[in-house]
C-alpha cells in the first residue's frame, strides 16, 4: 500500500463513515427530543430547572463531580441500580433534554446522583454534605470518603442574638466554633438548588418495555 | 546489556533502507508457499466471515432496529407511530386525585381523623353518584357522618378547576380504589348535573344531599 | 554484505534533521510526564485523605483529576507521539525532516496552550467531558500548534525518496490525520455549536474511544512493527496480511466508542453498535498478533537482551490485554459488573499507559542516541526503569482489575451500604498510588538519563554513541 493519496482518503473515510454512523445518526434522532405532553394532566415533562438550578448545574460541571458520580439510572436486569433505590426506573433519553451540559459520568466512587433530589429533599442535609462529609448523624457519616467543599461556604463572625438563616448546623466534632458562623455563598445555594430538583419521577411511554424480544431465541452468547 | 554501570547504545539488526525493501517484496510478491501454515490465509479469511456473521446476528437482535426510544436491547420497537399508553379512567383519575385530593384525603384514602373524611370503605364515596358530583362540582360544607365518624369541615369547589372527564375520572378512580367497589362515572352524568344545577355556586350540606337520590 | 558508507551518512543527516524538534518535544513530553503523574498520585491519594488539598477550590478532586489527565494525556502522549512520529516517518521516508524551527515553535504553543489549559481547570473552567476538560479558549491555539507540528509528518512523506512504504509509515498517517479532526468535532460539537441532551455523551464516547483507538494505539502498533525487525533483524512474519490488519483495524475502531455507553440513557442501538465493533475488531488483533508474534517467535531470548524490545514486549502485551478488556467490557453480562469500577479505567489505561507508554519508552531508548549522537550514561538507571515500569504495569492491570470486579459486585448488591463499599475500595485506592509512585520513580530514572544524554551541558561527558553499521536484513525465506 503505497499511495499517499489513497491512504489519505482511505483514513477520511474511516472516519467519515464513523462519524455518520455514531454521531450524525444520533443527532439527527435525538435533536428534535421535546417534552412530553401527559395526556391526563395535560402537563409538560420533563419540567425545566429553574434558574437557581441551572447555576447549580454549571457549578457541578466545573467542580467536576462527575469524575466519581454518575448520573444514570440503569434497567431493572442490568446492575443493581433499582434495587439500591437510585431510581424508580431507567434513565431515558428525555429526561437530560432539561439540562445544557449533559455529564452522565463513567465511574461510581461515589453514588449515582441521578435521582438524589428524590432520596434527599432537604436542602440543609446537603449542605452539612457539603461542608463535612465525614461529620456523623446517628454514628454514620453523611458521604464518606468524599472531599469537603467547605470552599464554597463563607466562615465569619455571627451577630449575637442575629444568626443568619442560612446558617449551616454542623453536627458535634464538626460544629463552627463559638462566635462564628457557616453560610453557604451562592454557588454552594446553586449547587443545592440543583442537587435538589435532580429527579426523574416522570413515566414516559419509553421508559418501560412494553414488550420484550421471546427469550427463547433471544439470549446470545453476548 | 552489560552488568556494570557502562553507557549503553542499542544496536540495530538492519538498515532502514533494506527493511523498506525487504517489506515491500513481501508485500507485493506474496511467496509461493506463506511462511508457516499454509492454510494461514483460508484461516484468517474464515475468522473474518464468522466474526461478520456472529456480529450481523447480534447486531440484528438488539440493535431494536435502531429505534431512538428503544433503551432496552430486549425490547422489541412498537409498530406504526409513537407509543402512546392506553390509559384508563382510574389511572387518569388517579393523576387527579394526586394533584388535588391528596393533600386531604391522603393516599391512603384515610383522611385525617377528625378533620377530613375518609374515602376509603366510604359509604358516600360508594353510595349514589349524584350526590358526589355535587360535592366536587361545588363543595360541602357543615356536618357530615361517614363510617361511623363525624366530621365538620368544608371542601372546595373544583366545579371551575376540573372538566367534566376529570370530574368522571376521578370519582371513578375513588369508587376502585382500596378495595372500595362501585360503578363508574360518565363524563355524560358529570355534564347532565352541572345543568341541573345551572350556575349554583353555594356549596351544599350533606342533609341537602341525603335529599338527593338514594 | 554492509550498506555503502554513504547510506549510513545520509541517515545520520536524517537523525541529525529531527534533534532539536524531537529533543523539545521529548523533553517537554517528559516534563509532562512528571508533572502529570505527580498530579495523578495527589488525586489518588485524596482518595484515601479527602481531606488533602480539599480547602483550596483550584485543588478539590473532580478539577485535580482532570488537570492530571489532560496533563498526561496532552503533555506527556501529544509531545512523545509527535517527536517519534516525526522521527520514524523522517526515517522511513528516508528523507530528512524539513522545518524543524517551525516544529519547534508550534511545540512552544502547545504546551504553552496546555498550560493556560490546565490552569483553566484549576481555576473553575472545567466542562467535566471526559479528556475535553480544557475550558474553550485553548481549543484553537491546540489544534492550529497540532497542525503545525503533525503536518511535517504527511509532507515528510510525501517528499520521500523510496517508492516502498512500510507498516508504520500507514499507521503514522492515520494517527496524524485522525486526531485533528476527531478533536474538532468534538470540541465543535460540544462546545461549539453544542448538540442537545444525551448525544452529548455519545460524542464524548466516541471521542475518547477514538482517542485512545486511534491516535495512541497506532503509534504504539508503529512502534512495534519498526522496532521489532529492525531490532531482530528479521522481518515482520506474514507481512502481507499487514496491510488488511490495519483498514480492519481502523474501520471497526472507529465505531467502538458506543460500548462505553451500555446501558446508559442512549438508544440501545448506539452500545449494540459499540459492543460489534469491539467484537469484529478481533481479526485484526489476531492478524497484528501473527505479525508480531510470529516475528518474534523463537527470538524471545534475543529481544529479552534488548532494551527496546523489553519495552516493546510489554507494549505488544498491553494491546492484547487491551482488546480483551475491550472485548470483555462489549458483553452485558460482563459490563453490568465492571461498569463505572476500576475496571474500564484500567482498561483506557492499559492502552494509554501500557501499551503507548512503554512503546514510547522503548522507542526513546532506542532513537535518543542516534538523535543525540551520545551514549546513555547509566544502564542502572535504565534497569530501575524497566524494573519499575514493568512491576507497576502489571501489579495496576491485575490489582485494579480485582478490585474492579469485587467493587463491581458490591455496587450491584443492594444490601451492602455505599460506605462498606468505599471502605473496601480504600486498600486498592493506596494501592493504586503506590503503583503510581512506583511508576514515577521509573520515570525519574528516565528523566536523569534524558538529561544526561540531551542537554548540551550535562552530557559533555556522556560517550559517544557507537552505533555500527547495521547489516542489511536478510530477505524472505522461501
Amino acid at each position: 500500500m503505497r499511495n499517499g493519496l489513497a491512504i489519505f482518503c482511505g483514513a477520511f473515510l474511516v472516519l467519515a463513515l464513523s462519524w455518520a454512523g455514531v454521531l450524525l445518526t444520533a443527532h439527527r434522532q435525538l435533536t428534535g427530543l421535546a417534552q412530553y405532553k401527559d395526556p391526563a394532566e395535560d402537563t409538560l415533562f420533563p419540567e425545566p430547572l429553574n434558574g437557581l438550578a441551572d447555576q447549580g448545574r454549571a457549578v457541578y460541571q466545573d467542580l467536576g463531580c462527575a469524575s466519581c458520580h454518575t448520573q444514570q439510572v440503569r434497567r431493572e436486569g442490568l446492575g443493581g441500580d433499582i434495587a439500591r433505590k437510585w431510581g424508580d426506573r431507567q434513565s431515558v433519553a428525555r429526561d437530560y433534554i432539561r439540562e445544557k451540559t449533559v455529564l452522565i459520568g463513567t465511574t461510581r466512587f461515589g453514588p449515582d446522583l441521578r435521582n438524589v433530589g428524590k432520596r434527599i429533599p432537604e436542602a440543609d442535609y446537603f449542605y452539612k454534605l457539603l461542608c463535612a462529609p465525614e461529620a456523623t448523624v446517628g454514628g454514620v457519616a453523611l458521604a464518606h470518603g468524599m472531599p469537603s467543599f467547605r470552599f464554597l461556604f463563607d466562615l465569619h463572625p455571627a451577630i449575637a442574638g442575629q444568626p443568619s438563616v442560612d446558617a449551616v448546623k454542623l453536627p458535634g466534632a464538626s460544629a463552627v466554633p463559638a462566635g462564628y458562623e457557616l453560610v453557604p455563598t451562592l454557588r454552594a445555594k446553586a449547587l443545592v438548588a440543583y442537587l435538589m430538583d435532580l429527579k426523574d419521577t416522570y413515566e414516559y411511554p419509553e421508559a418501560h418495555p412494553f414488550s420484550e424480544s421471546a427469550k427463547g431465541e433471544g439470549e446470545h452468547a453476548k | 546489556m552489560s552488568d556494570d554501570h557502562s553507557s549503553f547504545v542499542e544496536q540495530s539488526g538492519a538498515s532502514d533502507d533494506s527493511l523498506q525493501q525487504v517489506h515491500a517484496r513481501l508485500q507485493e510478491n506474496k511467496p509461493e508457499k506463506p511462511q508457516g501454515y499454509a492454510a494461514f490465509p483460508l484461516v484468517i479469511l474464515g475468522v473474518m466471515c464468522s466474526l461478520i456473521f456472529f456480529s450481523s446476528i447480534y447486531l440484528a437482535h438488539y440493535s431494536a432496529h435502531f429505534d431512538p426510544q428503544i433503551f432496552n436491547e430486549h425490547q422489541e420497537p412498537s409498530k406504526g407511530g409513537p407509543v402512546v399508553p392506553v390509559l384508563t379512567q382510574p389511572m387518569r383519575g388517579k393523576k387527579v386525585f394526586n394533584q388535588i385530593c391528596i393533600t386531604c384525603h391522603q393516599a391512603t384514602g384515610q383522611g385525617v381523623p377528625g378533620t377530613y373524611p375518609p374515602l376509603a370503605g366510604s359509604e358516600w364515596a360508594q353510595g349514589d353518584e349524584q350526590r358526589i358530583i355535587r360535592i366536587v362540582i361545588d363543595g360541602l360544607h357543615g356536618p357530615i357522618h361517614v363510617e361511623n365518624k363525624d366530621f365538620n369541615n368544608a371542601m372546595t369547589a373544583l366545579g371551575t378547576t376540573l372538566r367534566d372527564e376529570q370530574i368522571a375520572d376521578v370519582l371513578t378512580y375513588v369508587r376502585q380504589e382500596w378495595g372500595n367497589k362501585a360503578p363508574p362515572v360518565d363524563a355524560e352524568t358529570v355534564t347532565k348535573i352541572r345543568a341541573e344545577l345551572g350556575g349554583r355556586t353555594e356549596s351544599f350540606t350533606s342533609e341537602e344531599l341525603l335529599k338527593i337520590g338514594k | 554484505m554492509n550498506p555503502p558508507d554513504n547510506q549510513r551518512t545520509e541517515q545520520l543527516d536524517i537523525d541529525a534533521s529531527t534533534r532539536w524538534p524531537v529533543l523539545l518535544l521529548f523533553g517537554s513530553a517528559l516534563s509532562w510526564l512528571l508533572v502529570g503523574g505527580l498530579l495523578e498520585i495527589f488525586a489518588s491519594i485524596q482518595f484515601n485523605v479527602p481531606a488533602f488539598l480539599s480547602e483550596c477550590a483550584w485543588f478539590t478532586h473532580g478539577r485535580l483529576s482532570a488537570a492530571a489527565e489532560s496533563a498526561l494525556v496532552y503533555g506527556w502522549g501529544m509531545n512523545a507521539g509527535l517527536a517519534f512520529a516525526l522521527w520514524l516517518m523522517a526515517r522511513l521516508s528516508l528523507s530528512t525532516l524539513r522545518s524543524g524551527g517551525w516544529i519547534m515553535v508550534a511545540a512552544v504553543f502547545w504546551n504553552s496552550a496546555l498550560t493556560l489549559g490546565l490552569l483553566g481547570i484549576f481555576g473553575g473552567a472545567n466542562t467535566s467531558f471526559e479528556l475535553l476538560e480544557m475550558p474553550r479558549f485553548v481549543t484553537l491555539l491546540l489544534l492550529g500548534s497540532y497542525l503545525l507540528m503533525a503536518v511535517w509528518i504527511i509532507t515528510t512523506f510525501s517528499i520521500r525518496n523510496t517508492e516502498n512504504v512500510f507498516a508504520s509509515q500507514w499507521y503514522l498517517l492515520g494517527a496524524a490525520l485522525w486526531f485533528p479532526w476527531m478533536y474538532f468535532v468534538a470540541r465543535t460539537m460540544l462546545f461549539t455549536a453544542p448538540v442537545h441532551g444525551v448525544v452529548q455523551p455519545i460524542v464524548d464516547a466516541w471521542y475518547v474511544n477514538g482517542l485512545y483507538g486511534l491516535w495512541f494505539t497506532p503509534l504504539a502498533l508503529a512502534a512495534a512493527y519498526y522496532l521489532i525487525p529492525k531490532i531482530l533483524g528479521q522481518p515482520i512474519y506474514d507481512y502481507y496480511i499487514a496491510p488488511i490488519a490495519f483498514w480492519w483495524f481502523a474501520i471497526t475502531t472507529a465505531f467502538a466508542g458506543g460500548a462505553r455507553l451500555m446501558g446508559g440513557p442512549v438508544p440501545a442501538w448506539v452500545s449494540t453498535i459499540g459492543s460489534v465493533a469491539n467484537f469484529l475488531v478481533l481479526a485484526a488483533v489476531i492478524m497484528i498478533g501473527v505479525n508480531l508474534l510470529g516475528t518474534l517467535a523463537g527470538r524471545v531470548g534475543a529481544a529479552q537482551k534488548s532494551v527496546t524490545l523489553r519495552f516493546i514486549l510489554l507494549s505488544v502485551a498491553a494491546f492484547f490485554v487491551a482488546a480483551l478488556l475491550n472485548l470483555l467490557l462489549a458483553f452485558r453480562g460482563f459490563a453490568q459488573t465492571a461498569q463505572f469500577t476500576f475496571i474500564p479505567v484500567v482498561r483506557d489505561w492499559t492502552i494509554f499507559y501500557a501499551c503507548f507508554s512503554t512503546a514510547m519508552f522503548g522507542a526513546a531508548y532506542f532513537l535518543l542516541p542516534r538523535v543525540t549522537g551520545k551514549a546513555w550514561r547509566y544502564s542502572s538507571l535504565i534497569r530501575i526503569h524497566y524494573g519499575a515500569t514493568a512491576l507497576g504495569t502489571i501489579g495496576l492491570v491485575a490489582g485494579l482489575g480485582w478490585a474492579g470486579w469485587h467493587q463491581g459486585q458490591m455496587l450491584n448488591d443492594a444490601s451492602v451500604s455505599f460506605d462498606a463499599i468505599v471502605n473496601t475500595l480504600a486498600p486498592w485506592h493506596a494501592f493504586h498510588t503506590g503503583a503510581l509512585i512506583l511508576l514515577a520513580f521509573g520515570h525519574l530514572a528516565f528523566a536523569i538519563n534524558f538529561v544526561f544524554i540531551a542537554c548540551p551541558v550535562n552530557s559533555r561527558r556522556t560517550p559517544a554513541a557507537v552505533i555500527q553499521a547495521p547489516p542489511a536484513m536478510e530477505g524472505a525465506k522461501a
